[in-house]
């Protein structure tokens, strides 16, 4: 990728440009102190939903029907924390990215909403790490090897950014929901619905970088190229789902052989579902422009 | 004598590459791109599945993981019989 070619199809494109303007207003129109807005109650009940259940791993399988519902409550707290954790480190890894872009050649217009991006995307990771650590006591961990390098090649920043908009999308999905689940906690529907609130900017400018990146790829890629990019993407969606099913989060809500439960899991017909209705959108966009 | 459990975590690879039929003990998995950073964790899990110890993420060396051998000699050395 010729990162001049970047910056003039940005430049050239009103569209992108427009939108840029529109979410940086809003990102500075919107703009609140995390620090303060929540209130952090000494503790959450520990006898109800911490996730909506339909967005639990054992929902809707036979492994269900054999817990108890203190077992559920259990195992959604558990994976509830899983899931910021998640997020804890996918920002990490989108931060890192994103700060070795920004004001280098290529990035020089969307460089003013990166800085929001950047500030946005710190401060969403503090209330995640801080509801994890509060209520959960812990931050699951990610083993070193997983913590993806991408090789570097001409097609890296369109990767790297699909990979965002991938991951943004998929937390989205659970975020969208849980805000206005009423099952839950107030304090648990507060950080979706604030996280929702950010998120959706930064998909609306993830989902045009990566149509405007792709765009500069396909002109000089072979098919070949644009099939193991396209094979790529499709294992780094399968790769994000699983992460959701944790075994050590089945350890930690007392179930014995935590892989076999994982293995029973993944292997049921629940989770095609599941997974389809996650990635619904992500998917219907990636085939759309061509990227899958 | 080798392990029953790195026979495991070998055909697990081989199971994800049906182009191979086999993988030396010192081919080197992460070059070979038998395992990636996307099937990291997943090579993680069949060996705790194999082994039947629980690997603790915050103190994993990749260096542990970089070929058969040095799997075996990290999670399996125990039920070797020397």
């Amino acid at each position: 990728m010729t990162s001049r070619m970047v910056s003039k199809l940005i430049d050239q494109d009103d569209r992108f440009l427009g939108i840029l303007d529109r979410l940086t207003t809003k990102s500075i129109d919107d703009y609140y102190n995390p620090y303060k807005l929540f209130e952090w109650p000494q503790s959450l009940p520990a006898a109800m939903w911490w996730m909506s259940p339909e967005l639990t791993t054992t929902h809707g399988t036979e492994a269900a029907e054999r817990l108890t519902q203190e077992q559920l409550y259990a195992l959604s707290r558990h994976e509830s924390i899983n899931f910021y954790s998640l997020n804890v480190h996918g920002i990490r890894e989108l931060l890192i990215e994103v700060t070795k872009r920004i004001h280098t050649t290529g990035f020089e217009t969307p460089s003013e909403f990166f800085h929001h991006f950047i500030g946005e995307e710190n401060e969403h990771m503090w209330f995640f790490a801080e509801f994890c650590l509060r209520y959960g006591r812990k931050i699951y961990r990610q083993p070193v090897g997983a913590s993806v390098e991408i090789p570097r090649s001409h097609v890296e920043s369109l990767l790297v950014f699909a990979r965002i908009l991938i991951f943004e999308e998929l937390v989205d999905h659970f975020n969208s929901r849980m805000a206005l689940d009423e099952r839950l906690d107030e304090t648990i529907r507060a950080i979706n619905r604030i996280h929702h609130q950010d998120e959706s900017r930064h998909i609306a400018f993830g989902r045009e970088l990566v149509t405007v990146l792709f765009e500069d790829v396909k002109r000089t890629s072979s098919d070949e190229e644009l099939k193991e990019i396209a094979d790529y993407l499709r294992r780094y969606l399968t790769f994000s789902f699983e992460s959701l099913y944790n075994p050590q989060v089945y350890r930690d809500a007392g179930i014995e052989n935590p892989l076999d439960l994982r293995r029973e899991l993944l292997e049921s017909p629940a989770r095609v579902e599941f997974e389809r209705s996650v990635f619904r959108k992500t998917s219907k966009f990636l085939e759309k422009t061509g990227l899958i | 004598m080798a392990s029953a459990g790195i026979d495991d975590v070998r055909a697990w690879i081989l199971g994800r590459h049906p182009d191979r039929t086999t993988i030396a003990p010192d081919e080197n998995l992460i070059e070979s791109r038998l395992v990636d950073s996307l099937s990291f964790v997943e090579l993680v899990y069949a060996i705790e599945g194999a082994s039947g110890v629980e690997v603790d993420f915050d103190t994993i060396d990749i260096q542990d993981f970089q070929t058969l051998s040095s799997i075996e000699k990290a999670f399996f050395a125990t039920t070797r019989i020397a």
